[in-house]
């Protein structure tokens, strides 16, 4: 029975946590601007990230390890550092962005100017990755992202026509007005958004703090294959939301304020008290997790000891990198740059980071040294190596689309 | 001495290339275009924001901080559109077409400014605010196709 309950709080967190601040702006952003026809985007990202979460959760499992620590090890300390810098930069950007996020979730209840919030905010960050427990991080936090399913609610309540809404899914509905190349922009975004690269390195981690043996690789496959589909379905549910409400009316998304809007019309102030708790939520969680990755990615580089699961003297110079990193992020957004355009950039640049991210975790989970009996089989390599092309597809395309359509302007 | 002045003279042709020492060029008619119709999409995008925002909280489906910031983000996303557009440099013989594009945005801004400052006071319930930002909607609308 404890197990059951175990798969079932550990599928429901990983719903209530797939959804972070650039899933919210770019599916919002989406949906007001291009409808469902980019939902197959999500729907390859989705997929994308089960399989290379299922591979750096089943190489912590079986290893006791987490990524970085392996990929130093595995493939020298020169690739090792290449895939820090691409993957820490990324992470940081978002962890701004997650900040920045809360802030603004904030401001929605308080009308407070998010700037002012933001030292707040930081300090409540830092305090929770400082005292509280990984899993009540995780929990907590993650059940309370749950609220977000008040999208899918808000989606069946605008009663839209079902058939209408399902046959602009076809790439083939594009507006007219919009050109092929901003439609492409926006498809690598949403796939930056989906495969963000510390979304693998929390979960390997995540398994290391939690102390995952063999025994756990069923869970950890439930969670995966059961809870990132239905996180994603969180996903299409912003873009539709985004879609029946804005798109018709001309409005593009470029506030957190937006894209609750929907909801409201829809389910009135209930409804969006909810949804608002979900982007406090998700993105204080987002916050938090963004945060650890970075403090995981340094030490597991440099070697030394990390995590939440020794004492913090014990962890003294993880715990620095946590302090640094939040000061860091608190720094740029009083500078008063714009949460949402951080949003935008780190998704892109998340894209641009993918091969250098996932790359090495399929070299990984290839080697018998580490996994035994539990390397890749066939399968898993053919949709790895598939995924890689498509990530490097993405990622060659991801900076002359930026020039191209002005970051999507058109 | 001679690989001294070839470094010195390439330094020199990157930092004029790089850094914009070149002919300025005429304004393009066909860029203004493109910015000017993107200006009216931006425009028409904060003034829709502003209205949906409006009659949701005049619906009483949201409470007042949230229109508040809805409709001030709205307000100052207008003032970057604006600010935007008066820098374009107008192309000869489009004087006529940059002063009407500068009036439209003067007024889809009043028309959000005014949402704001009702927002401030709480006031969804004023018939004629819903009128204004409608008569913006309608104007921009109509503009969307002249550019």
């Amino acid at each position: 029975m404890k197990r059951y309950l175990n798969v079932l709080l550990g599928v429901l967190t990983a719903i209530g946590g797939f959804v972070d601040i650039g899933d919210l702006v770019t599916n919002a952003q989406v949906g007001a601007r291009f409808g469902l026809s980019l939902v197959w985007v999500v729907v390859l990202g989705v997929v994308g990230i089960c399989v290379f979460a299922e591979m750096s959760g089943r190489i912590a499992a079986v290893s006791g390890r987490a990524t970085f620590d392996l990929v130093r090890e595995r493939l020298g300390p020169r690739m090792g550092f290449l895939n820090l810098v691409g993957s820490m930069l990324v992470t940081l950007l978002t962890f701004i962005a997650e900040i920045g996020g809360v802030a603004l979730a904030l401001q929605l209840v308080s009308s407070v100017n998010h700037v002012l919030l933001v030292p707040f905010v930081a300090a409540a960050v830092w305090i929770v990755l400082w005292r509280a427990k990984f899993s009540a991080i995780e929990n907590v936090l993650g059940l309370l992202g749950l609220t977000l399913i008040g999208f899918a609610v808000a989606l069946w309540q605008l009663g839209p026509d079902w058939g209408e809404l399902a046959s602009t899914l076809s790439p083939a509905e594009k507006p007219a007005a919009e050109s092929w190349a901003t439609y492409a922009f926006f498809g690598v975004a949403l796939f930056g958004a989906a495969m963000t690269p510390y979304e693998v390195f929390f979960f390997s981690s995540g398994g290391v703090e939690e102390r995952w043996t063999r025994k756990d690789i069923g869970v950890m496959r439930a969670n995966v294959f059961i809870g990132f589909p239905l996180g994603g379905l969180l996903s299409v549910a912003i873009a539709g939301c985004a879609t029946v409400v804005l798109m018709p009316q001309g409005i593009a998304v470029e506030t957190l304020g937006q894209v609750g809007l929907p909801v409201a019309v829809a389910l009135g102030k209930v409804g969006l008290a909810v949804v608002v708790l979900g982007f406090f939520a998700a993105t204080f969680g987002a916050a938090c997790e963004t945060g650890l990755s970075t403090g995981y990615s340094l030490a597991q580089y440099f070697g030394f000891q990390w995590g939440k699961y020794v004492r913090p003297r014990d962890a003294a110079g993880f715990h620095v990198i946590l302090l640094v990193m939040t000061v860091l992020a608190a720094g740029v957004l009083l500078t008063g740059v714009d949460p949402i355009m951080v949003t935008e950039i780190s998704v892109v640049f998340s894209a641009v980071a993918l091969p250098l991210t996932y790359f090495p975790i399929l070299v990984v989970a290839n080697d018998p040294d580490y996994l035994g009996e539990h390397c890749n089989g066939r399968f898993a390599n053919l949709l790895g190596v598939g995924y890689l092309m498509v990530i490097t597809v993405a990622a060659v395309a991801a900076i002359p689309l930026i020039v191209i359509t002005s970051m999507g302007q058109g | 001495m001679m690989g001294a002045w070839r470094t010195t003279v390439v330094v020199v042709c990157v930092l004029a290339a790089t850094s914009g020492c070149s002919l300025v060029g005429q304004p393009d008619v066909a860029a203004w275009d493109e910015q000017a119709h993107q200006a009216v999409t931006d425009a028409t995008s904060e003034v829709a924001t502003a209205r949906l925002a409006v009659q949701t909280a005049r619906d009483e489906r949201v409470w007042s901080s949230y229109t508040l910031v809805l409709v001030a983000d709205a307000e100052k996303a207008m003032g970057t559109v604006q600010d935007d557009t008066s820098r374009l440099q107008v192309p000869p013989g489009r004087d006529r077409d940059a002063k009407d594009l500068a009036t439209l945005l003067d007024d889809a801004a009043a028309a959000v400014q005014d949402a704001r400052q009702h927002a401030v006071e709480g006031r969804y319930d004023d018939p004629a605010l819903l009128d204004v930002l409608d008569r913006a909607e309608d104007r921009l609308a109509r503009a969307g196709s002249r550019w």
